[in-house]
């Protein structure tokens, strides 16, 4: 998979994340799966098809998911409930959005879907044939890794 | 003894969400997202406007929006939402009402549809994510 697929979405979770939890924010080292990987408590997803295709997965451990939702809330929110599961998503649309911006930029062009929200324990991800580069972006909340698997279309 | 009505309240301003008399102003805040839907009400509840009422998509919003006419001063317009879109609920008040002060609230990588909702009628038009005096700024002008 090509770096350029997420330098857009790792820009992107930058800024927003900074703009909404604060200037204490940190990037780890990139890092490539090409075979399945374990998924934190909550993932924000988000699927691309166009010229490119594939999908954003905006993983992190419910611990992190409920101090993030909370900060965003302004309200400390005990359980990841309907209002969570909103603030999560909207997190993630917001993300995505600036991403793709950038993206059509370099001339990629696709639509995507409304994010979804999978919560639960031991969850692992696949991939068929496409590699998955992944970002660990830390911030006071915890960490939310960035995991994105793209492909030019054939 | 002297009481508090004895000094002068220089401290003291009207919220920018009244108008003259004190009566707040009334907004309709339409937006899928629950999260959205509370944030953008918190910030303007603070400053003294009322949220006179709240749609999920945009055809409810358009209903709600005749159904409280004329007692609804203005409206935050999400963009992509079920059921209808923003921009043809936008269309759809202004198709009724061709003074209502619609506002779009929308993520970044929208520049064309903001573009054509303003061109439609929008007043004005808002970037998530969402700053408080951002919202207000941008409310008060296309208000006022």
């Amino acid at each position: 998979m090509r770096v350029e697929y997420i330098n857009p979405f790792v820009e992107a979770a930058f800024d927003i994340l900074k703009e909404v939890l604060g200037d204490d924010i940190q990037r780890g080292e990139l890092y490539l799966k090409s075979t399945s990987q374990a998924v934190q408590g909550v993932a924000a997803f988000v699927g691309l098809a166009g010229n490119v295709e594939g999908r954003v997965l905006f993983d992190m451990s419910m611990e992190t998911a409920l101090a993030v939702a909370s900060e965003m809330n302004g309200e400390t929110l005990t359980e990841l409930d309907d209002l969570g599961k909103a603030t999560i998503t909207e997190l993630a649309n917001m993300i995505t959005a600036q991403a793709v911006t950038k993206l059509h930029d370099l001339g990629f062009t696709f639509d995507l879907t409304p994010p979804a929200i999978f919560t639960g324990e031991n969850m692992e991800i696949t991939d068929n044939e496409v590699e998955a580069l992944i970002v660990p972006v830390i911030v006071k909340q915890g960490k939310i890794e960035i995991n994105v698997a793209v492909r030019e279309r054939t | 003894m002297k009481t508090k009505m004895d000094f002068p309240s220089i401290n003291e301003r009207k919220p920018d969400g009244q108008g003259d008399g004190g009566t707040p102003y009334k907004v309709l805040v339409v937006d899928d997202s629950m999260f959205v839907k509370k944030q953008i009400s918190q910030i303007l509840t603070s400053e003294g406007f009322e949220v006179v009422g709240t749609a999920g998509d945009g055809l409810e919003g358009l209903e709600k929006y005749k159904e409280l006419y004329p007692d609804v001063d203005f409206v935050t317009m999400d963009i992509t939402m079920p059921k209808m879109d923003g921009i043809s609920s936008l269309e759809k008040i202004i198709e009724f009402d061709k003074d209502a002060k619609v506002i779009m609230v929308s993520a970044l990588g929208k520049q064309d549809l903001v573009k054509k909702a303003l061109m439609m009628g929008a007043k004005n038009y808002i970037v998530k994510p969402l700053d408080r005096v951002k919202v207000l700024e941008r409310v008060l002008q296309s208000i006022k």
